[in-house]
């Protein structure tokens, strides 16, 4: 590691030649996962992950310089230099001091992931396969992993301000495959948390072998899926995807800093309907979405998003807090030391509602139940977004009936918030991962069952 | 190469065959990267990069165990043993592949060009700088460019092995990207493309520019079709991303693993006959080449497709054995886990109709210009697709608005088999030409879902 005395030679450099604030990020991950298909170990791995990001800003303006030759200060000072070199040619002319050192952690683990012997992790994937090939003989292939990462990270900056944090993620994914003449179709659960190896232990993986392996048999034999524009219940956890997409990208800083998103300017005006209440908090505790600190060195919050339909906050990091205005809400986040922190989201969802689920399926007369969702993708700009449904099943007359295959929901992202006209009682979060222009980082959808009155359903039918 | 890579690598070798290991490799990767991104008249990001690594893996009690760092100094070369150790104890792959002894002579590839290794902060600024000038000025309704990017960057990997072998490259690059936001009354529209150049020369600001320009004013106004069934040309763009997204099915890897629909399928016809997919490692002119792949098999060329009739699966060394063939140089990874197969240069062979022969033959039908979500809105294994896309209506032949807000629906395996025609628009070596390509494609009966 670099001394203190160190870190700050480079944080001087960074301001010898322009610049106003400069920030160092230095990380060391270990990461290990053990993956299995068909019961089989097919893989392993085992890395270390070490580098220094330094970042200078100038108003809004930013520079990103990174390297993995830590040990090498001389090199840093130099890297440090050039980039401010690359600002103005009004130096700040400042001598940086470090504040005493605070530590955070962000998570803590009972038991080191990467200390467990890689057979114990091993042995309880396998059952979860035995028991997702055993639930069907439809079942064709199963996949089982588990992976964890330990990272210490350490952020200072010309404000002398000198934070680290500690930081312990584990996910497990478990997935089954069914398979007919022409067709292939997946279930799958990927559940992580904000702790160590005690989660893995913990978590029942035969019964969501049993879940996954259920969705795929049902799948399997549904019909290709009607289109066009129809009502949509989509069911809680994962389905709020659909907010994280249509809304939560949108009002991050990246995109309403420059003006860019359609919630520009829209603080304290209805942009959901007036049921909607929605969060981004990174406070919950051994959350996967969690953390205690963000990478720009500020700690987190529970930030209130949307309030009975009304934008509230947006969420900032601190060259958001420049172009806007507002202080930062602790949301920069990054991959890694080689991508500049940004905006982003932690844990993010739509606050349970009245409805009981069962409630809004029975006053349903005719559309869709998206009971899992897959993956989507939005674009901030025109609010266009679209995303994949996993299990989906036609509702006639209050009722749940046959499983439908193919669905993709799209829209615009404006629109389907202000169409939502139930939201259940039924909150539940669930884990992802979303990849932004920091990179791919852990974060929590989440949501209660909730309708869309009114959306365009994209299927083969 | 670093001398003191050289050694580093020499060193962990060494130390591996004293704890036990049969055979060992070693694969350096180092890259470096320069960024600029304008907005509004000023650079408003800089980006300086570099970053390396070292990668291991090792046969031990019969299999091939994995582990790698960034953290690059004599006391991380225990770590990397005992981890790539224990991961061995744990393994349980069958079918066991050895370190290749590499071959007597590579293609000779030279993708590091002198030139571009000029291109300083300065240069950059100035590109993106004119860039979105250029394309502001191009229509007062482009309201901002939201992405000016310019990256200069380089790369090399060494790969070193218990059995002598040594392969080395290095490349360097110079990418544009320029994406903006178009707005006429409520209705706003973006649109954003990139351009690898390997000359100065080919760089043409006011064209990069006009061509976002046309596209994205092109698709102010657009909107909806009610739900139909109807042919489509798909442009290159969006067939190339089709292509990508399945590209897997036709590895050894899937299909031994029996996540492939193309399981038992090899010397039946799966396409039709209009339809040939080849992968070429080395394209003459084209600077995506890639000499070897990540085993030191040097590069190949595979018809895949062979006028319909699945000729060939891709494979590393490892599904080769299995099946009792050749690799087929398509070795990728390996660096943070496994060894897995992967698309070279992929393309489906062009037809010989231009594009506006194309809209001709089909009359009425759409132009699919772009399709998105394909991260979720694919089933990878069955061929499955329904994708939110955009583009144009064409009625008697002719291009007549923009449509957005749909998606198209149908099987991948099933376009392969009822594709109409083809065009002509396939080319390598053009500053748009990436690592999967696939030309226009006029495709009966889609699915179209809409108001």
């Amino acid at each position: 590691m670099l001394s203190n005395t160190s870190i700050e030679r480079i944080l001087t450099a960074a301001l010898s030649h322009g610049g106003d604030f400069s920030e160092v990020f230095i990380e060391r991950t270990k990461a290990t996962s053990v993956s299995l298909l068909n019961g089989i170990v097919e893989g392993t791995g085992s890395n270390l992950d070490m580098g220094i990001g330094i970042r200078i800003l100038e108003g809004d303006r930013s520079v990103y310089v990174y390297s993995n030759d830590i040990y090498n200060e001389e090199k840093l000072i130099r890297m440090a230099q050039n980039a401010s070199a690359s600002l103005s040619e009004a130096p700040a002319g400042k001598t940086i001091y470090l504040k005493p050192q605070i530590e955070y952690f962000s998570q803590r683990y009972e038991i080191c992931p990467s200390e467990v012997s890689k057979s114990a992790k091993v042995n309880k994937l396998r059952k979860a396969g035995e028991t997702a090939m055993a639930y069907s003989s439809l079942i064709t292939q199963t996949s089982a992993s588990t992976s964890d990462v330990e990272k210490d990270v350490w952020i200072a900056n010309s404000d002398g301000l000198f934070v680290t944090d500690h930081r312990c993620r584990t996910r497990v994914m478990i997935q089954a495959i069914a398979s007919s003449e022409e067709d292939k179709q997946y279930g799958y659960f990927g559940p992580g948390s904000g702790e160590g190896y005690e989660f893995f232990e913990r978590l029942d993986t035969d019964e969501l072998a049993g879940k996954a392996a259920k969705i795929a048999a049902t799948m399997i034999s549904a019909k290709p899926c009607p289109s066009g524009k129809m009502p949509v219940v989509i069911g809680n956890g994962f389905g709020g995807v659909i907010f994280h997409e249509a809304c939560g990208h949108a009002l991050e800083a990246t995109a309403v800093g420059i003006k860019s998103s359609y919630f520009t300017g829209m603080k304290g005006k209805q942009i959901a309907s007036p049921i909607v209440t929605a969060y981004d908090d990174a406070k919950i505790a051994k959350e996967w979405g969690s953390y205690e600190v963000d990478d720009e060195g500020t700690p987190s919050q529970t930030t209130l998003l949307i309030k009975d339909g009304i934008l509230n906050s947006y969420l900032v990091d601190k060259i958001g807090s420049r172009r806007m205005g507002e202080p930062s809400t602790g949301c920069a986040r990054r991959q890694n030391y080689g991508c500049a922190p940004t905006s982003r989201m932690s844990n993010t969802f739509i606050a349970a509602g009245e409805s009981k689920p069962e409630d809004i399926i029975a006053d349903t007369e005719y559309g869709i139940y998206a009971a899992n969702m897959g993956g989507g993708s939005v674009d901030t700009s025109t609010g266009e977004f679209n995303f994949a449904v996993n299990e989906a099943y036609m509702i006639r007359n209050g009722k749940i009936c046959e499983a439908v295959k193919g669905a993709t929901l799209i829209g615009k992202g404006n629109e389907v918030l202000m169409n939502i006209d139930r939201v259940g009682t039924d909150l539940k979060l669930a884990q992802g991962v979303c990849g932004s222009v920091s990179g791919n980082i852990a974060v929590d959808v989440g949501q209660p069952t909730i309708r869309v009155s009114e959306i365009t359903v994209g299927g083969q039918a | 190469m670093d001398k003191k890579i050289e050694e580093y690598i020499e060193e962990l070798l060494k130390e591996a065959e004293k704890a036990g290991f049969l055979e060992a490799e070693a694969i350096y990767g180092a890259d470096t990267t320069m960024s600029v991104s304008a907005r509004e008249g000023k650079i408003i990001e800089f980006e300086n990069n570099d970053s390396s690594s070292i990668s291991f893996r090792g046969l031990y009690n019969g299999q091939m165990g994995y582990a790698s760092t960034e953290d690059i100094k004599p006391d991380m070369i225990p770590f990397l043993i005992k981890q790539a150790k224990d991961n061995c104890d744990v393994l349980e792959v069958k079918e066991q592949i050895t370190v290749y002894e590499g071959e007597k002579e590579y293609p000779v590839f030279n993708g590091f060009i002198e030139e571009l290794t000029s291109i300083d902060y300065d240069f950059l600024a100035n590109t993106t700088l004119s860039l979105e000038k250029a394309l502001l000025a191009y229509d007062p309704r482009i309201e901002a460019v939201d992405d000016c990017f310019a990256v200069y960057g380089s790369a090399e990997i060494m790969i070193r092995n218990s059995k002598g072998m040594l392969c080395e490259s290095r490349s360097n690059g110079f990418d544009v990207y320029i994406g903006c936001r178009a707005k006429e009354g409520d209705d706003v529209q973006t649109y954003g493309k990139g351009w690898s150049f390997s000359k100065f020369s080919e760089l043409d600001i006011d064209k990069c520019a006009q061509t976002v320009g046309k596209r994205v004013i092109a698709k102010l106004g657009a909107r909806p079709i009610p739900s139909v069934k109807t042919p489509i040309v798909m442009d290159k763009m969006a067939a190339k991303s089709l292509l990508g997204s399945f590209a897997g099915s036709f590895s050894a890897e899937a299909i031994q693993k029996g996540i492939s629909r193309l399981v038992g399928k090899l010397g039946e016809t799966i396409a039709d006959p209009k339809i040939t997919l080849i992968d070429e490692g080395m394209i003459e002119g084209s600077m995506l080449c890639i000499p070897f792949d990540s085993e030191g098999v040097s590069a190949k060329r595979t018809v895949i497709i062979d006028k319909g009739v699945f000729a060939s699966e891709l494979h590393n060394r490892k599904t080769a054995l299995v099946d009792g063939v050749e690799s087929t140089g398509n070795a990728t990874g390996g660096s943070k886990g496994p060894l897995g197969v992967a698309p070279t240069n992929m393309y489906i062979e062009k037809g010989e109709y231009t594009q506006d022969q194309l809209f001709e033959k089909m009359g009425n039908g759409i132009y699919i210009t772009a399709i998105h979500g394909l991260h979720a809105g694919i089933n990878a294994i069955s061929g499955d697709f329904s994708l939110m896309s955009e583009g144009f209506l064409v009625e008697n032949g002719k291009v007549t608005r923009p449509v957005n807000q749909i998606t198209i629906a149908d099987n991948f395996f099933d376009v392969l088999m009822k594709v109409e025609a083809l065009a002509d628009d396939v080319d390598y070596c053009t500053p748009e030409s990436t690592h999967i390509q696939c030309p226009s494609l006029l495709i009966p009966d889609v699915s179209v879902a809409g108001e």
